[in-house]
Formats: structure tokens, C-alpha cells, sequence
């Protein structure tokens, strides 16, 4: 534990902080300034702010130009924003980590994990949902802090040992499924995700909604979250401010795994039933929507805001290019080119600098 | 007044659209909804005089999956039955553990190798060449159509199923629940041997037998039955209301579509074909699986081992499982077990049938 030895004051530590938040917002503001000074309204930041929601409007008019029953039909929005659910909250949870500069791959296994071990406590034990729910979710966070040991205490990079631990865990979901699907979890819980509903839109997509904003708000308004940031932004500088660097990534590992194991709970809830595999195949549209929410709302973080509104972004051309009759295939398209593109955009934020 | 009376009929006549033949399509369900009877698949023989001497050697998909493990057990009871050497080779869905188990059977001498449940032989055409040429019998349980697909010339045997009969029974059932309304939406994965026999099959039939009824189609790959199978249903239904039927080829793709119903508030059903358990779990439990055509997968399993013993024993081949297709519906879903199995629900009659044909009893 080297941050320990340069030991700082209490006084001396929140000084540091508060230095290093200042540089920081020096930093982001700095390609802000010369136009802020021309003009009364920073036209730029905010189209940078703003273009993904913009572009998503324009999205939604432009379909809706050819297909305006279904494009401009509530339900449509309240069928897409309800089974979106899970696939936010695992975008929620790769965030958490990559603030903090570690890449987690092993997202998607905890999430199935998390959704085969509550199947299996629920129906082949037939113990109470709340039991397998905490179950569950206990299960992704002991997995966050198994990638967080390896990762920190051998000093291996993290997409190297998520990568294993994903593929780990796939073998344990196979295990205590018997590799078969299984069905009839607690109607209460598929209820609570997706058959009640508010102003047409299943109650799942309100609790992710409720978990975003807490997410912005930590990122955001606590020092907790600043410090994360100064993390992501550069360990050696953060350690020598006095920030425990060792227990913010492990804490956002742990974070990480709480939160899949969550979207396991919801992808459960939404179908009654839990496969071995399927969850897997959601890695990828959540590295694309949390790249996509970077460029947007606080342009060059990676952000709750943003990634919420990248996955509604990419879900409503699916789905408005699925009512034109486009093929499936279209998904690809839309995730992986997404995913390209979004980063390309975010290292123009970032002026090209190189990517460690 | 029989002025009028003609007058209307004659009306009436003339405007009818034409109908959806409604009797045909129930006869088919109703054929299928009987318990399987065992026809005997060729003449009886002596199976434990030829089988003396010979080892048969079963690679399946997988191991990992319910549906071939049960196919594999019939394999084994069959084997126990006549008294000859078996082997189940485990796989996990791998190239390489296909090849080695082929490797295995020629280096132990085996006298058949039998691909079994949807492997597909394609993939292993070097390996089953070597086996061959050392005077090793290849055959493929289980994978091709008994009327659309051809036992490719590379294999020395293939014991088919008839799925375009399952097609025909799923399109049948719509039609006579509708009355001949049915708007449909069909699901597959291309990329599986048996899905073109089967959606081909539930599309003509309903374009051939209702001319009332609407069909469209999807191709959804297997490993992408989650990401994208979901949306495309949920998409479909958002975009046409009045579809009344989500007819997923396989019924394993019934646990993406059940979700895409709800959350679609839709009010549409779905059948489908295989008997998984957890999908006749679902029938019980749910309303939306209406209906499941499955089969006896131990029968699969006897069925394909009589092919392959008549094969080696120098017999009329036999390229068709004599396996029945059968209906589960509410009315007869709990006969499958509670939990469902893959096995319970079609009665036994195949073990009696078969070891009279083998001269067993």
C-alpha cells in the first residue's frame, strides 16, 4: 500500500482535493474559455451537451416521417423504455469501473449468474424471491471483489483477469443450471418488473430511472465521486493528492458487480425464467451505450445521464428501422458502429490524445 | 319469400371469400393429438444374433443440453436392451471434441459412429472420410428432413425426422383456433438444419389452406435469440396489433417471445415445436403457450439405434424415426410431469414395440 507512504494531514488532504477539482474543471473548461468570451452563449458546449439528445429527436421525427402511427404512439416508447431496463443498468455498471479507468468484461456473466442462481433458489429450492433476490445480488458484489483482488493486489490489468472471471462464471452459470432453462419464478417479482406498469410504462424502467439519477448525483455532487474521477483521470496524481486509489477502484469493481447482478434480477423479472446463456450477448450494446453516453450531457466522462439516454437513443432506431421492415441484422449495425463511432467522437473531445 | 331466400344465398355465395379448409387442418390436430402408436419402422429380425460382435459409438451435439442427453439414454437403454456395447461420447458443442470422439471410435474399433440430434455432419466430412475408410459406418440421427433434405453421399446412413409434418401441425392448429383469421409471426434461426422443412412447412400451409390468413417471417440466429429475438418480436407486434400468433420454430425461443408479448400488451399466442420442459412448464403455469408439439426423445434414441443396427446387420435400410409427433396442449400438459420431463406424456408403447421387432421378448 504505497499511498500510505506519504502520509497527509486531514487539513492538508482537502486542500489537495479541492486543488485538484479546480485543475480538473481548469482542464475540462479550458477549450470552453476563448469562446465563452466571444460569446454570451457557448453554442459548442452545449451542442456537445445536448447532440444526443438532439440527434435522438431527429431520429425519432425522421422515422416518424415514414412510419408515424407506430414512431409517434406512446405505447411504442413504453414497450421500448420497459425492456431497456436491464440492458441500462449493466451500462450503469460498466461506467461505475471504467470512471476509474478499469474496463469490467465480466459484466454480462455476473448478470447471468445473478439471473440463474435467483431461478434456481426460487424455483428448484422454492425459497422465497426476497431471499434469492439478496442472494443474488450478494453473489455480484463477492464477484466485483474477486476481480478487484486480482486486479489490485497482482497488478493485473483488469480487461485480462474480467475477461477470465467472465469466463469462469459462464461455467458456474452451466453448472447449477444443468445447462437447461429454467421457469416459473415468483409472479411477484416478473409483476413488480414488467406486468404493473406507470402511465404505460412497466415498473422496472422506473427503478432504473431512480437509480441513474442517484448514480449522477453520487458522480456529480459528492466528493466521493470527484475522487473516483481523479482516479480515472490519473492514479499516480491521485495517490500523491492522498486519495486511497487502492479502495476507489475496488469499491467500483464491487459497485460494478452489485449493479450486473442487479440487471440479472431485472432480465429474470422480465421473462419469468432464466437461460444460461443469452445474458452474455448484452456486452456489447452496454460497452456501446456507456461510450455513446460519454459524448453527451457531460461530454468526456463516462456518465449516468448520458449512458440512459444512449441506450433509448439506440433502441428507438432498432426499433423505428424494425417498423420500416429493416432486418434484424440491423442491431449490429447500430451497436457496432456505435460503439466506433462513439469512441471516435470522444477522442475528438479528448483532442486526439492517446488512448492507455 | 323463395325468390328472396334464393336471391340471398346466391348473394351470399358470391361475396363468401374463399374459406380456410378448417376440417382438413382439424383432422391433422386431431390425428396428433392421440398417444403415439408404434408402427414398426421395417421387418422384425434377430437383433441380439447380429448385433453379437459389434460396438456402436454415439456422439451427440452436446452433453450439455437436456434434449440430446435424453435422446443419448434411449440410445442406452436400447443398447441394454439387445446386449451390445455402447458409447456416449461427451461433447460441449465443440468441433474438437467431435473430431476426438471420432478419433476414439477408430482407434477402438468401433463399428458405427452415429452423429446424433442436430451435429452437423457437414462440419466433420475429413474425419468422417478416415472413418470410413477404416470400415467404420457413419450415420447422422435426428438432423435431416425425411422429405425435403437428402442424406448427403458422405454418410453411409441418416434416420430422418419428419418435420414437415411438425410444420404442418403448428400451421393446422392456428387456422382451426381462428376459425381461419390467423396473423402470424414466424421465428428461426436459419442457420439450424431442420428450420427450413419447418418454416417452409407452416408457411405453405397457410398460404395454401386459408387463404384468409397473413403470415410474416423472422430470421433470428440462436445466439442472438436474446438481444435481438425480443426487440424483433416486440417491434413486429408494436407494428401490426392484430397478430394472433407468434410461431417460434424452435419452442425454446418462447422465453424472449413470452416477454415481447407482455410488454407489447399483445394478446397473441404462441406455438411451437420440441416439448422442452421448460416450455410446457410454461404452458401449465401461463396463458400465453397455447400449444407444443413435441416427441419421445427416448424413443429418438431406439428408433435411431434400430436404423443403425439394420444398417450393420446388411437390412432394408430404414431413413425415417418412426417416432410420432404429439400435441401437448392445457388439456393434457400436466400428463408431462410437474416438473415437465422430456420423456413422460407419450406413454411407453415404443419399448414393448421394439423388443418384439427385435426379438427380445
Amino acid at each position: 500500500m504505497d499511498h500510505n507512504s506519504n502520509p497527509v494531514t486531514a487539513e492538508s488532504y482537502e486542500q489537495r482535493i479541492a486543488r485538484l477539482e479546480s485543475k480538473l474543471s481548469s482542464l475540462e473548461q479550458g477549450f470552453k474559455t476563448k469562446s465563452l468570451l466571444q460569446r454570451p452563449v457557448d453554442w459548442k458546449a452545449s451542442s456537445e451537451k445536448f447532440g444526443l439528445l438532439a440527434a435522438w429527436l431527429a431520429v425519432i421525427l425522421i422515422l416518424g416521417a415514414f412510419q408515424p402511427e407506430q414512431m409517434f404512439s406512446w405505447n411504442s416508447y413504453a414497450t421500448m423504455f420497459g425492456s431497456n431496463a436491464m440492458i441500462i443498468v449493466l451500462t450503469l455498471a460498466l461506467i461505475v469501473p471504467l470512471t476509474a479507468g478499469d474496463f469490467d468484461l465480466s459484466v454480462a456473466s455476473t448478470m447471468g449468474l445473478s439471473s440463474m442462481v435467483l431461478a434456481v433458489i426460487n424455483v428448484k429450492l422454492g425459497m422465497p424471491i426476497l431471499f434469492a433476490i439478496f442472494l443474488a445480488l450478494s453473489i455480484g458484489a463477492v464477484i466485483g471483489a474477486i476481480n478487484a483482488y486480482f486486479i489490485l493486489y497482482f497488478r493485473i490489468h483488469s480487461l485480462i483477469v474480467t475477461l477470465g472471471t467472465g469466463y469462469f462464471v459462464n461455467g458456474l452459470i452451466l453448472w447449477i443450471s444443468d445447462s437447461g432453462t429454467i421457469a416459473g419464478v415468483s409472479m411477484g417479482l416478473v409483476n413488480a418488473v414488467i406486468l404493473y406498469r406507470f402511465l404505460g410504462i412497466p415498473l422496472g424502467f422506473y427503478y432504473v430511472l431512480i437509480l441513474t439519477v442517484a448514480i449522477w448525483y453520487g458522480f456529480q455532487h459528492t466528493s466521493l465521486g470527484r475522487r473516483l474521477l481523479f482516479v480515472g483521470r490519473g492514479r499516480e496524481v491521485a495517490r500523491l493528492s492522498g486519495v486511497n486509489v487502492i479502495q476507489m477502484r475496488a469499491g467500483a469493481l464491487i459497485l460494478s458487480g452489485l449493479l450486473s447482478a442487479f440487471a440479472g434480477i431485472l432480465y429474470t423479472g422480465m421473462r419469468g425464467s432464466a437461460d444460461p446463456s443469452s445474458a452474455l450477448a448484452f456486452l456489447l450494446p452496454a460497452f456501446a451505450a456507456a461510450f455513446l453516453g460519454s459524448t453527451s450531457i457531460y461530454p468526456g466522462r463516462f456518465n449516468a445521464p448520458g449512458a440512459f439516454i444512449a441506450v433509448l437513443f439506440l433502441s428507438t432506431g432498432i426499433m423505428g428501422l424494425s417498423f420500416l421492415g429493416v432486418d434484424s441484422f440491423v442491431q449490429n449495425l447500430f451497436y457496432g458502429g456505435g460503439l466506433v463511432l462513439a469512441v471516435s467522437i470522444s477522442q475528438l473531445i479528448r483532442d486526439r490524445a492517446p488512448m492507455d | 319469400m323463395k325468390l328472396i331466400s334464393l336471391t340471398l344465398l346466391i348473394a351470399l355465395g358470391l361475396s363468401a371469400p374463399a374459406l380456410a379448409d378448417t376440417q382438413k387442418a382439424q383432422a391433422l390436430i386431431d390425428k396428433h393429438s392421440k398417444l403415439p402408436e408404434f408402427n414398426n419402422p421395417g421387418e422384425a429380425f434377430d437383433a441380439r444374433a447380429c448385433m453379437k460382435d459389434k460396438k456402436m459409438f454415439v456422439i451427440p451435439l452436446t452433453n450439455s443440453n437436456p434434449f440430446n442427453a435424453a435422446i443419448s439414454r434411449g440410445f442406452s437403454d436400447a443398447a441394454k436392451m439387445v446386449g451390445f456395447q455402447l458409447r456416449n461420447w461427451k461433447t460441449q458443442m465443440d468441433p474438437a471434441g467431435w473430431i476426438q470422439g471420432i478419433n476414439t471410435a477408430i482407434a477402438e474399433g468401433y463399428h458405427l459412429i452415429d452423429l446424433q440430434g442436430g451435429l452437423p455432419p457437414e462440419f466433420l466430412v475429413p474425419q468422417i472420410t478416415e472413418a470410413r475408410k477404416a470400415g467404420i459406418k457413419v450415420t447422422a440421427t435426428h438432423n435431416y428432413d425425411a422429405t425435403t433434405q437428402k442424406k448427403p453421399d458422405f454418410l453411409d446412413g441418416a434416420a430422418n425426422t419428419d418435420y414437415v409434418t411438425v410444420g404442418k401441425i403448428i400451421a393446422a392448429w392456428t387456422i382451426v383456433k381462428t376459425g381461419g383469421k390467423v396473423n402470424a409471426l414466424v421465428l428461426g434461426p436459419d442457420e439450424i438444419t431442420p428450420t427450413a422443412p419447418i418454416r417452409d412447412a407452416i408457411l405453405n400451409y397457410l398460404r395454401d389452406n386459408c387463404p384468409d390468413c397473413k403470415t410474416k417471417y423472422i430470421n433470428v440466429p440462436v445466439n442472438e435469440w436474446a438481444t435481438k429475438g425480443q426487440p424483433a418480436v416486440q417491434n413486429a407486434l408494436l407494428a401490426d396489433p392484430s397478430i394472433n400468433y407468434v410461431l417460434p420454430v424452435y419452442d425454446s425461443m418462447s422465453q424472449f417471445a413470452v416477454p415481447a408479448i407482455q410488454i407489447a400488451k399483445s394478446k397473441a399466442k404462441i406455438v411451437s415445436y420440441n416439448g422442452t420442459p421448460f416450455v410446457l412448464d410454461m404452458m401449465r403455469e401461463g396463458d400465453i403457450v397455447e400449444m407444443n408439439v413435441g416427441e419421445s426423445l427416448g424413443w429418438v434414441g431406439m428408433a435411431g439405434t434400430d436404423a443403425n443396427m439394420r444398417l450393420l446387420c446388411g437390412l432394408k435400410p430404414v431413413n425415417q424415426l418412426n417416432t410420432p409427433a404429439y400435441i401437448f396442449s392445457d388439456e393434457n400438459v400436466s400428463t408431462a410431469g410437474v416438473p415437465a420431463t422430456f420423456n413422460d406424456g407419450y406413454g411407453d408403447v415404443h419399448q414393448a414395440g421394439f423388443s418384439k421387432l427385435w426379438g427380445i421378448e
